[in-house]
């Protein structure tokens, strides 16, 4: 007694006829090796042996097998996995088998292709960095000029044009209606204004703007002046901006600084002029105060006559230490006719 | 006249017609015959080769670049077509004319360096040499802020002032300058007032939206009231995607809305941020951006007085065997 297997999987070759033992049990082993390699669940492979065992051999093989075949192909295909179905496929038939065996070359010169590949992009990759770094035109460039307070980014380099005729990306093509710049394709289309267009254009807007220019500013309060086109007159908003007043500036005066060429610019000489003034007057002041402070010392150096004299300073230190009026005018009396001696002889030195 | 200035990549590129001959004499650029024209098309382009344009008007060239509407770039016009001018061999003075908010040196990069103003000027702290500041890296190329941030100036009193500067630049002593550039602040008030005065010819600064078109034309007006008769356009952030997907009007609309003739479409390019940062115009960059080519080109129309007579739409490129994967 025979059971007689049949299994047909289009992607399987298996001999499906079987009339010994022996070669059930062959069938089977292979059959259960597959099914091992397959990751089937316990219920599964339970099913599969139950179908197994239900197979008699006394009974009609055909409709049995057709049974078997289509539980056990419903079964397989709904337990394996579909890339465990496309190695087993490939390495179940022979010549690919025989090929692979036999051409280990070319996975040695696929595998080189796929590494020289990968390594291009990375290389490629780190380029587009670079240069993304490197572009000029960047925020670097905000920092550098110090609109930004950043110092996170790097400087990069102005680039220079100084010959404005030699553009090479600029091709005209063989017609002469097409142009080619900077990787992009351009017909001419003529312009299709006329002199009589424009005319009409002209005429129009004369028409639909009149509009004469301002001349006469005047603010909030100011009368209008008498034969004054009112077309010509703006009036001034009291909170604007820019409202200052006309006499704030001389326009004579603006116009003389606008057009001089030579020599120090007017306000420059004017401030200038007025500190040398304070200078001088401040310089005339000192003189005055060290003239002062000479007519005393002009007394330490009086000193050998100092016998006379000390017995004076002692007369006018002890009325002075004393705090009376009396002796208090001898002294400026003292230091003005000094001083007016001095300033007598100043005016004798001058010319 | 032209229609489309372009660099060439080398002085004789072998690519060209050999037809073409090296154009010296100005009138003879404007009826270019280089190339052989198509049918479909009734543009003619010219190529300049190492040619500094030739200057057109009298000199000083008194150029105010206003917008109406604020944040449109006009500072940034001023400063990238100033240093163009400069860096073609013209004498340069820019005026920021902004009294509350100064904003044209921080783009030139100048800001540690300014030192007086027109303020210091006008009251005699200073003579106007001293207020000028020089650019260290194109010596014909100067800087006048009119004012600091906490100083104020009379209204009504800016016009003459600006006059005043203006015939005192002119009879200074290393000699007029080709072109004296008005920064003009936002709006239609003193400021604007102010800073038209002494212009012969604007410059206007708009972009493509409604809102910047509409303030233009009111600005048009008020210039044409005031006597400036020669204004041109310059149409700036144009997002040429956003024309051909139709979210965006295009160049010829806006045209076709002001009626003015066209200096220079300046396309968004964001460098002009990174420029910012750096106190570098994107002019000077190398190699030059889109929106620096722009700004070139729109300066060498302004030299020569002229204006744009045909405009770039973008056109999808035809790609090769490997456009597919992007290339």
């Amino acid at each position: 007694m025979a059971s007689i297997w049949s299994l047909q999987f289009h992607s399987l070759h298996f001999r499906h006829r079987v009339s010994s033992n022996a070669k059930e049990l062959l069938l089977h082993h292979s059959l259960s090796q597959r099914l091992n390699w397959i990751p089937l669940t316990p219920n599964r492979r339970f099913l599969l042996r139950a179908i197994n065992d239900s197979v008699s051999p006394d009974k009609d093989q055909r409709p049995q097998n057709d049974v078997v075949d289509s539980a056990k192909h419903t079964l397989v295909l709904d337990s394996k996995h579909p890339l465990a179905t496309f190695q087993e496929s490939i390495t179940s038939f022979p010549p690919v088998v025989f090929l692979m065996t036999r051409c280990s070359r070319n996975n040695f010169t696929m595998g080189l292709c796929i590494a020289i590949a990968i390594m291009v992009v990375a290389v490629r990759a780190y380029v587009a960095r670079k240069s993304r770094q490197s572009r000029p035109g960047s925020v670097a460039d905000l920092v550098r000029r110090g609109q930004l307070r950043s110092d996170r980014r790097g400087i990069s380099r102005p680039l220079k044009y100084e010959d404005p005729f030699n553009n090479p990306l600029v091709k005209v093509g063989k017609s002469n209606s097409t142009v080619e710049m900077c990787g992009k394709l351009y017909r001419l289309a003529p312009v299709t204004l006329t002199e009589e267009q424009q005319a009409i254009h002209q005429k129009r807007r004369s028409r639909a703007y009149q509009w004469k220019r301002p001349t006469i500013f005047l603010k909030e309060g100011d009368s209008i002046p008498p034969d004054v086109d009112p077309d010509t007159i703006r009036w001034i908003p009291a909170n604007h901006p820019f409202a200052t007043t006309a006499s704030d500036i001389d326009e004579d005066l603006a116009q003389n600084n606008v057009y001089q060429k030579h020599g120090v610019p007017f306000r420059i000489q004017a401030e200038h002029e007025a500190l040398q003034r304070k200078l001088e007057a401040l310089q005339n002041e000192e003189k005055l105060n060290n003239l002062f402070i000479d007519s005393r010392n002009a007394k330490d150096f009086q000193r050998p006559f100092k016998l006379n004299a000390r017995s004076d300073e002692l007369d006018e230190e002890g009325p002075i230490n004393n705090p009376t009026i009396d002796n208090k005018p001898p002294k400026p009396e003292r230091a003005s006719s000094s001083i007016e001696s001095n300033l007598s002889s100043e005016e004798m030195q001058k010319p | 006249m032209f229609s489309l200035q372009l660099f060439p990549a080398n002085p004789k590129p072998t690519f060209l017609n050999t037809s073409f001959k090296p154009l010296l004499n100005p009138q003879a650029l404007k009826c270019p015959k280089p190339y052989p024209k198509s049918k479909h098309t009734l543009i003619s382009s010219v190529l300049q080769w190492n040619r500094k344009p030739e200057l057109a008007g009298e000199t000083p060239r008194v150029v105010v670049i206003t917008s109406g509407k604020g944040g449109v770039g006009k500072t940034t016009t001023t400063a990238n077509v100033g240093l163009s001018l400069a860096r073609l061999g013209f004498s340069v003075v820019a005026i920021d004319a902004d009294v509350g908010l100064r904003n044209l040196d921080l783009l030139l990069g100048l800001e540690n360096r300014v030192n007086y103003t027109v303020v210091e000027v006008l009251n005699g702290d200073c003579r106007l040499d001293q207020a000028l500041v020089r650019d260290k890296r194109w010596s014909n190329f100067q800087l006048l802020c009119i004012s600091k941030p906490r100083s104020k100036l009379p209204i009504g009193f800016g016009g003459k002032a600006l006059v005043w500067l203006v015939d005192a630049l002119k009879a200074r002593e290393e000699g007029s300058p080709d072109f004296i550039l008005i920064d003009c602040p936002a709006g239609i008030d003193a400021g604007f007032i102010t800073a038209i005065t002494p212009a012969n010819e604007a410059v206007l600064v708009t972009t493509p939206d409604i809102t910047s078109l509409r303030d233009a034309d009111r600005v048009t007006g008020l210039l044409e009231c005031d006597g400036i008769r020669d204004i041109k356009m310059i149409v700036n952030r144009v997002r040429t995607d956003m024309i051909k997907g139709e979210d965006m009007m295009s160049v010829l609309d806006v045209q076709e809305m002001l009626g003015l003739a066209l200096l220079g479409v300046i396309p968004e390019d964001s460098e002009v941020i990174r420029s910012t940062n750096r106190g570098y115009p994107l002019v000077l960059n190398k190699p030059p951006t889109l929106a620096g080519l722009a700004f070139e080109q729109a300066a060498w129309r302004l030299v020569e007085q002229d204006s744009m007579k045909a405009v770039m739409v973008e056109e999808p490129k035809k790609g090769g065997f490997f456009s597919f994967f992007g290339g």
